[in-house]
């Protein structure tokens, strides 16, 4: 088993909260992720054990979903929306910048492992169109500027933590509405920030 | 039944049975809508949307795949308008996007529902000019099945299949959208002992099988149906041959039985007939040597000894023989010795049985119809493996299973109740008062129930299940299935008397009492736990005469060996499966050299020593084999060639077992088999010969602690014999035991009543070095 005692009381954690064991396996693999950065073969062998059904089945499941990565990815996920609002509304140039500033092609990943960079289908913030995300937390409204001063300031201060709000004030513009209650959270690996999975930190 | 209901389809009025889908409705009235993904043993998922058919609905009508749809009152459904074959053209378009053209080198090209339904149903021309997906052309998936992924058109029936019917879900697939494939996870093979069943219902070329793999076309196959031998269950069949060689075999759809499945070791295990290593003349061991000898010399120099009223004859006769040979056997028998003889059949598992007057026998399909299963008996997924789908199914459509010992553990995972090591003892014995146990009682109290009843392995008392037999019968309304593992023991059960097994041959038969010994269709030396004791029991015989295919231990200490026919396609005859249904074997290949029927060689050789013959031909026999049954529902030749009658017929049938209980000591070893071993034909078997080939034993947690097992293999040793064997842990057992598979040779010849000395590999290695 490659996955350590603390990972595995989590995973358990996950699993009590589903009448099904096998109902577990998306947050599984986000915490797989969390992990590695990816989905590794290593990863969907305890998944299976830990959820009782065959590996295959759970590669099936993780290499169906695009959130879940078959390759390592870098510190930072920047996915840019390149779908119907985002593009109206010039997201093609923030994707252009984006891909300048990092030297990246799309679903690359940089030698530094810093960034990956991914032009990627709706994010559903049309309302605040151009959307990027990094690492799952949601930015709107990013020009092709801000989004470059957005890099430069993941680069240069490698915030262990980033948090939708934080960045949507300092790199943002229109924002579509305000997403339920006021989250303050941020998301600390490439898997959504989610409490039931650590991925997450309450910032004071 | 519930009400019928009436449906419009094409303008023709329909009637069909409530909860049945559109496309099953359509078929048994006989309007075929084309299909790939649906298949009648699986559930329908609707994905290749070439079903689709107009149903009139209160928005107009509507297209809605018949494979999804069940039916209702007053459905009107048409299924060949034109919006349906505009609809049809398109579905076949877009999955001929990524087709490859390569139809000609396609093993299923002439077979094959993706071309046959083009021709009928689509477009005739595509407009896909841009480059289709590419992949390594075929992977090996498993030892036996090759996947070409570029074939595959996403149906999902192999996936469905190892996921609802085998239970080994190795297969899924991978990716989505245009990238989506069907693959194994890596280093996981698809090692299923149900994966020749993919080959078979793949819609194209994209499975298939090492061993028909680029044999011949369709169109040059001339096919049979007959049934397989391998089991007591007794798949339908349909054998496959060109020019003359036997080349496959295919599941037939026996509703009762297999419902088209077979295991793999059915469906590959002929290649020996093909095999150059088979016995085409006749042998006689002259100075410690076999030689070839003439037929009719065996003839005239056996029939020297049968003359003479003195001679004391015994038989030991396999498993595979049809009911025709044993038939021939028990004439012979009674012709040359009026009085009470014995038929000791190979089969070291042999034991009474529940028979009788008030124990109502089961059939497989009161499997379905129970409330609930108790199963007691070898393992059977390595035994009766179709019958192990059978009760898949029925717990999947909601039968209680309830299954006892730790040699079940292959059908733990899907039983309601498993009584494992805590309730099962190392000595096979039930540990706890049945009656106190809530679990059972609660699923089995005045119930229905089939008890599926066997012995785990020889060592097992016959008390024991009796123990669980009796609880059953006095606390439900239970139906008995007795699993017998080999081959055609019910026909031997219903064609002759007294039959005895393998412990008993051992204690009874020895050189005072037995001058000359037929020994057909077996190798109890090379598979048997009574290797060693068979052994000098052979030598010290006069003259022993072997009827086999090939060579092996035992035909090696023979006298004679005479080559018989296969009765896996080179025999007619009848067989009787497990509830005592006789259904028809039948030839395709001619068999080689000199071989003949069992019965054939003893009829001639009966004519030769001049003793009135009254069965001279197969249908004489065949008559004979069921006349004391009432003439319509006997299954002789000309009942079972009745289209009405293909899937055979049902004859309950108390049979006369005189095997006496073993008494061996078992010591903390016990034996038994798995699917696959290595006997003559499995090793003649290219395809799977390397499946049984593994010499390995199973040992319980405490055990591989106990002698400090860490590097995955281990000696066993007794006396001068030292055998390597790798070793697997397993759980289910109870402290301080340890299982040996005794169909590998070697593993056999341990006296299995004497302690077995476990070596780890390390500490012999250090003991070499000094």
């Amino acid at each position: 088993m490659s996955w350590d005692d603390k990972l595995l009381k989590q995973a358990k954690k996950i699993i009590k909260l589903y009448p099904q064991k096998r109902s577990a396996l998306g947050p599984l693999l986000h915490l797989a992720q969390s992990k590695d950065g990816y989905i590794s073969d290593d990863s969907i062998s305890v998944i299976s054990d830990l959820v009782g059904i065959t590996e295959v089945q759970v590669k099936s499941v993780s290499t169906f979903y695009s959130m879940y990565k078959q390759e390592p990815t870098g510190k930072y996920l920047l996915s840019v929306c390149k779908s119907i609002s985002c593009e109206i509304n010039n997201s093609s140039e923030v994707i252009n910048k984006v891909q300048e500033f990092t030297g990246l092609n799309n679903n690359e990943t940089d030698e530094d492992e810093l960034f990956t960079f991914e032009a990627v289908e709706c994010i559903g913030a049309c309302g605040g169109a151009p959307a990027v995300q990094v690492n799952y937390e949601t930015v709107e409204g990013v020009t092709p500027e801000n989004a470059i001063n957005m890099c430069k300031w993941l680069k240069e201060t490698k915030p262990d933590v980033v948090v939708a709000d934080e960045m949507q004030e300092n790199f943002g513009g229109v924002k579509s509405f305000d997403w339920a209650i006021q989250d303050n959270s941020g998301s600390t690996s490439t898997a959504p920030g989610f409490q039931t999975l650590n991925t997450t930190k309450v910032k004071k | 039944m519930s009400e019928k209901v009436n449906l419009n389809v094409n303008g023709l009025e329909i009637e069909s049975d409530p909860n049945k889908l559109l496309i099953e409705a359509c078929e048994d009235s006989g309007i075929h809508i084309p299909r790939f993904c649906w298949h009648k043993r699986l559930d329908p998922v609707g994905m290749c949307r070439m079903c689709l058919v107009e149903v009139e609905t209160p928005r107009g009508k509507m297209l809605v795949p018949s494979c999804t749809t069940e039916v209702s009152d007053e459905m009107v459904v048409d299924t060949e308008s034109d919006v349906v074959k505009k609809a049809q053209e398109g579905v076949l378009e877009f999955l001929l996007i990524n087709h490859p053209l390569d139809c000609p080198i396609c093993d299923k090209a002439g077979e094959c529902p993706l071309q046959d339904q083009t021709m009928a149903y689509g477009p005739g021309e595509s407009r896909f000019v841009e480059e289709k997906r590419h992949f390594e052309k075929p992977i090996n998936i498993s030892e036996i099945i090759l996947l070409d992924r570029e074939r595959c058109i996403l149906c999902a029936r192999c996936t469905r299949f190892s996921d609802e019917i085998s239970g080994d879900p190795l297969i899924e697939f991978i990716q989505r959208g245009n990238k989506t494939e069907v693959n194994t996870f890596p280093n996981e093979p698809f090692k299923s002992y149900f994966s020749g069943n993919t080959v078979q219902i793949c819609p194209v070329g994209a499975l298939t099988s090492t061993s028909y793999r680029f044999k011949a076309r369709p169109w040059d196959l001339k096919s049979i149906r007959s049934t397989c031998n391998g089991c007591p269950t007794g798949c339908s069949i349909e054998l496959n041959s060109s020019q003359n060689k036997m080349l496959r075999i295919l599941g037939v759809d026996n509703d009762a039985v297999n419902q088209g499945w077979m295991c793999d070791k059915g469906r590959y295990n002929f290649e020996y007939l093909n095999s150059d290593s088979r016995l085409k003349t006749p042998l006689k061991m002259t100075d410690n040597e076999l030689v070839e000898i003439e037929i009719q010399d065996v003839y005239s120099e056996l029939a020297e000894f049968i003359k003479d009223r003195q001679t004391k004859v015994n038989f030991l006769l396999g498993s595979n023989l049809t009911n025709e040979d044993y038939v021939a056997f028990r004439e012979f028998s009674n012709t040359i010795s009026k009085s009470e003889r014995s038929f000791y059949l190979n089969d070291d598992l042999l034991y009474k049985g529940f028979f009788g007057e008030n124990i109502e026998l089961a059939k497989i399909d009161d499997l379905n119809s129970s409330d609930a299963i108790v199963v007691w008996a070898e393992d059977l997924k390595e035994k009766l493996p179709v019958l192990y789908l059978r009760i898949r199914q029925a717990v999947k459509n909601g039968v209680k299973l309830v299954v006892f010992g730790h040699t079940n553990e292959t059908l733990s995972d899907i039983a309601d109740v498993f009584y494992g090591k805590d309730m099962v003892s190392e000595n096979f014995e039930i540990l706890k008062d049945l009656s106190k146990m809530k679990e059972i009682n609660n699923l089995v109290a005045g119930k229905n129930i089939t008890a599926i009843l066997g012995k785990s392995t020889p060592y097992q008392s016959d008390e024991s299940v009796t123990k669980l037999f009796e609880f059953l019968n006095s606390n439900a309304n239970s139906k008995v299935l007795n699993a017998y593992s080999k081959g055609n023991t019910y026909g031997a059960f219903q064609t002759l008397e007294n039959l005895k097994g393998l412990n008993d041959f051992v204690n009874d038969i020895s050189k005072d009492n037995t001058d000359l010994l037929f020994i057909v269709g077996a190798d109890p030396i090379g598979r048997s736990v009574y290797s060693n004791q068979i052994k000098s029991i052979i030598k010290s015989i006069d003259t022993v005469v072997t009827l086999d295919n090939f060579n092996h231990e035992t035909s090696e200490l023979s006298d004679y060996v005479v080559p018989i026919s296969s009765t896996l396609g080179e025999k007619e005859g009848t067989f009787t499966n497990i509830e005592f249904r006789t259904s028809r074997i039948d030839k395709l290949v001619p068999s080689p050299g000199q071989t003949l029927s069992d019965w054939e060689f003893i009829t001639s050789l009966m004519n030769f020593a001049g003793l009135t013959v009254e069965t001279n031909s197969l249908e004489d026999l065949n008559r004979k084999a069921y006349e004391n049954l009432d003439s319509s529902l006997s299954p002789v030749f000309d009942n079972l060639d009745k289209p009405s009658n293909l899937d055979g017929m049902i004859n309950i049938f108390n049979p006369k077992i005189a095997a006496s209980e073993n008494k061996l000591n078992k010591t903390m070893f016990f034996t038994g088999e798995k699917l696959y071993g290595d006997s003559a034909t499995e090793r003649h078997s290219d395809s799977i010969s390397m499946l049984g080939s593994k010499k390995f034993i199973e040992v319980s947690e405490s055990v591989a602690e106990k002698y400090n097992l860490t590097s995955g293999s281990c000696i066993l040793a007794q006396d001068e014999l030292e055998v390597t064997v790798s070793y697997e842990v397993n759980n289910s057992f109870p402290n301080d035991l340890v299982y040996i598979p005794t169909n590998r040779r070697e593993l056999n010849k341990f006296d299995f009543s004497r302690e077995i000395m476990i070596i780890p590999s390390q500490v012999k290695e250090a003991l070499n070095v000094n």
